[in-house]
């Protein structure tokens, strides 16, 4: 074993018989070590120890409306593709206590009871560190932070991985954020036979593996796992035209089109897309309360813009139908984020396409609405 | 010959400005001027009477009486509003609400019959009229369709 | 256990603690308006935050009710209060806002604020202005109202147009001849009058019928119920007031008051903290977007 310098941008072999050591010496850290599992018949992220514990040979076929767990020919651990689990419950938990009140004279602040985690992501694709980014800007902002959020945010350890086999649904070569992870990471996988190939992304990510000796990959190993990447950037299962967009979807004569009517009369509210999308950050508050009235809290959850609570006032709802809610998120999405926050709020992962159950396929209905208004 | 009077008082209202001195003319030799005090009746729904009248001060209630309620106040007229438009239409059978004045004040009363006969016989002037008085009913249309939404209402009684 | 890796930031010191936990202010008096609505006058019982809090007219608060949730409500008082009060006045109508309506002077409520953009007094000196309101919209406009009459010589002829349902929904009518004695012409309209009522019946917007302005150096602010709102615009532009010079304060859901919660957007704009007060040339583009 050569004894290498490493430091940021160095990329090291490391035998997959070796990856537990790394987890090891993520928990000896502080780390809860995250990472994918086959549950539910599905990817499931959730707590790993070991590299046996993640879905080897296991591949996925996606579709609108379609997701199949399907055994592959190679042991690979991340030839899948995520399910409807997303990062983003790490960060912004889809549940969260955000205060406790007790009833003195007055009322008073009970203090909090759980130390925010730290967590060490394994596995995080292009699309995924993509969307971490995008909800970084929406949490963590000059004039206001999120508390939760950012605790968590700087707490964490990410190892990013590199996309090989993209699913029908995805389309992250479009909105420029993958198949190759890009950004900011600690450590990078790029999974061949028997071994990863880690980048190092960060001063963290180095500090982790100075404390072993590894390899330097060989040329020829490099080639083939850079082959494999540029062969994944050609097997996107769709493509989104991205030219016209936000303008697309912002122009006021382009909220009236007729193409809103048409996918209301398929879309079904049911806010799957919302609640699989890893940027979608729409929250509610709910209150409770002891039986006596004397111990109050205040619980943040995951909203959805298709939930017709989600635009009540008093008296009414500003968007009544189907098609205003469809047309909202769409229109947010692909249209009014990029003002909000610089940026689209798609990074082409496909889950909303592949968990619609009712295989409405945001990219054919973009296409159609731009057919229209634009024939 | 009308009376200078009238013609000074017309020619305040911003839209008879822009009459020719010969429309100004015969629109004064229909009208007379009026003073009202304040509770004064003007005319009640129901009347005959044949009077088309633009408020030069002061103010005047429209009021419908519905049983069981009493007299509703549903419109008031403001300085250079027109009121009993209604009685210009072609079709003119009796008044359709009543009119009352609220503070005192002075009117501008134009025979309505002669009104009608002047624009039928100069059709240049005719339209002229019709137009302002199309512009009147629109916005009490507008007023009424408004007041018919019932915006102010309490959220709860609006959905019950 | 010693770790290698550098330690996360702590908490960032000085976060301000308004964003997430309300700050704990007491009920000092509660003034009923008419039916259904009250202002709460709040006194913070922290002296810091009573010290430090400062809000800007057309501003508006998350008020806290422990068990039931919090409500967006514009300030109704003077920015200025000597005696450092906030009032709110609010119209019982949800969960959250009847709840507060069973409150009595010395309860405790919860505060988070000031938020959002505020009526743009400084920009608009100089200017004639015609304040138009309807039914709640009056509260959000009275700290402005204060303001002129506190500057009085700063702007021009000011006229408060007021509308609403009926004569005995009128509120503050015991400081209407107060703010007339500043010079602040009032013109009230009622949708139903009754033979007692001598103000005018009708609506907000005809005033522009009956009055003549100055578009080259009118401002008009707007706030009430949306209908109206559209149509004191519509009446505002027809007389050429420049859209940037008329302003509208929004309501829409809000639960953060920070543009992250996403329920109050409209386009690329939070209402929460892009508005509620903006220049209508900004929401020109979507104003007769339905539903949008």
């Amino acid at each position: 074993m050569l004894d290498i310098t490493i430091s940021r941008g160095t990329t090291v072999a490391l035998p997959k018989t070796e990856f537990d050591l790394l987890l090891a010496d993520l928990r000896e850290n502080g780390y809860q070590t995250v990472g994918p599992r086959v549950q539910d018949e599905s990817i499931v992220y959730t707590d790993i120890q070991t590299l046996a514990d993640l879905p080897r040979g296991v591949q996925t076929e996606q579709d609108a409306g379609r997701f199949r767990l399907v055994q592959g020919a190679s042991n690979n651990y991340f030839d899948f593709i995520p399910g409807a689990d997303s990062w983003k419950k790490f960060l912004f938990p889809p549940r969260v206590e955000l205060f406790t009140v007790r009833k003195g004279k007055g009322w008073e602040y009970a203090e909090a009871e759980a130390a925010t985690p730290r967590y060490a992501l394994i596995g995080v694709r292009g699309c995924e560190l993509a969307a971490i980014e995008i909800q970084d800007k929406i949490f963590i902002r000059p004039d206001f932070y999120d508390p939760t959020y950012r605790l968590r945010r700087e707490g964490l350890f990410i190892i990013a991985v590199n996309c090989l086999h993209p699913a029908g649904t995805c389309f992250c070569a479009s909105m420029g954020t993958g198949p190759k992870a890009q950004g900011s990471y600690d450590l990078c996988l790029t999974e061949l036979d028997d071994v990863f190939l880690v980048e190092i992304g960060s001063e963290l990510g180095r500090s982790l593996l100075a404390k072993r000796k590894y390899d330097l990959p060989s040329a020829f190993v490099q080639n083939i796992a850079n082959q494999r990447l540029s062969r994944a950037a050609q097997e996107m299962g769709r493509v989104l035209d991205t030219s016209d967009l936000p303008g697309l979807l912002t122009e006021p004569e382009n909220l009236e089109a007729a193409h809103w009517d048409e996918v209301a009369k398929r879309c079904l509210s049911c806010g799957n897309c919302t609640q699989v999308c890893p940027t979608c950050f729409c929250w509610d508050a709910t209150d409770s309360v002891n039986l006596n009235a004397t111990r109050a809290s205040r619980t943040r959850v995951w909203d959805s813009c298709f939930n017709p609570a989600y635009s009540h006032v008093f008296g009414g709802n500003t968007r009544p139908t189907i098609r205003a809610r469809y047309r909202q998120w769409l229109t947010h999405k692909f249209g009014a984020w990029k003002e909000q926050f610089g940026t689209l709020g798609c990074t082409g992962c496909g889950r909303c396409i592949t968990w619609c159950p009712a295989k409405i396929d945001h990219v054919a209905e973009i296409a159609a609405l731009r057919k229209e208004v634009n024939p | 010959m009308a009376n200078p009077e009238v013609i000074a008082e017309l020619k305040k209202i911003p839209w008879f400005g822009t009459l020719s001195p010969e429309h100004l003319e015969k629109l004064a030799e229909i009208t007379t001027l009026r003073a009202v005090r304040a509770g004064e009746t003007l005319f009640k729904e129901g009347d005959k009477q044949d009077y088309v009248y633009i408020v030069l001060e002061g103010r005047v209630a429209l009021e419908i009486f519905v049983p069981h309620r009493g007299k509703v106040r549903i419109y008031t007229c403001e300085q250079h509003d027109v009121f009993g438009w209604s009685s210009v239409t072609p079709l003119v059978r009796q008044r359709t609400a009543g009119a009352t004045a609220v503070l005192n004040g002075r009117l501008a009363c134009m025979d309505a019959e002669k009104l009608r006969q002047i624009c039928d016989e100069d059709r240049d002037l005719g339209y002229l009229v019709m137009r302002r008085l199309a512009n009147v009913v629109a916005s009490r249309l507008m007023v009424t369709r408004l007041q018919l939404i019932d915006m102010f209402a309490h959220p709860e009684e609006k959905n019950a | 256990m010693t770790s290698l890796l550098p330690q996360s930031a702590p908490p960032t010191a000085g976060h301000p603690g308004k964003l997430i936990q309300p700050d704990w202010a007491e009920i000092v008096r509660i003034t009923p308006e008419t039916e259904g609505i009250s202002t709460f006058w709040l006194r913070f019982i922290d002296p810091q935050v009573r010290e430090r809090y400062r809000f800007q007219p057309g501003q508006f608060n998350m008020l806290y009710l422990p068990g039931y949730g919090e409500a967006a409500i514009s300030m109704s008082s003077d920015p200025e209060d000597e005696e450092r009060l906030v009032g709110h006045t609010v119209r019982f109508v949800g969960t959250v806002t009847k709840n507060i309506g069973r409150l009595k002077v010395g309860d405790v409520i919860g505060v988070r604020g000031p938020f959002g953009t505020s009526w743009p007094m400084k920009q608009i000196e100089g200017r004639d202005l015609v304040l138009a309101c309807g039914g709640i919209g009056l509260p959000p406009l009275r700290p402005a109202i204060y303001h002129i009459i506190r500057n009085r010589e700063k702007y021009g002829k000011v006229t408060l147009l007021y509308g609403a349902r009926t004569p005995k929904d009128l509120m503050y009518p015991e400081e209407h001849e107060e703010w007339k004695s500043h010079d602040i012409s009032m013109e009230i309209s009622v949708d139903r009058g009754d033979e007692n009522w001598d103000g005018r019946v009708g609506v907000v917007p005809m005033w522009f019928y009956n009055f003549r302005i100055d578009p080259r150096n009118t401002a008009v602010l707007t706030c009430g119920p949306e209908i109206m709102i559209r149509f004191v615009i519509y009446e505002g532009l027809a007389r050429r007031i420049p859209a940037e010079r008329i302003f509208v304060s929004l309501e829409r859901n809000m639960k953060c008051g920070q543009g992250s919660c996403g329920h109050c957007q409209i386009g690329p704009y939070f209402i929460c903290k892009d508005g509620p007060v903006f220049p209508f040339s900004v929401l020109q583009r979507y104003v007769n977007v339905e539903e949008y």
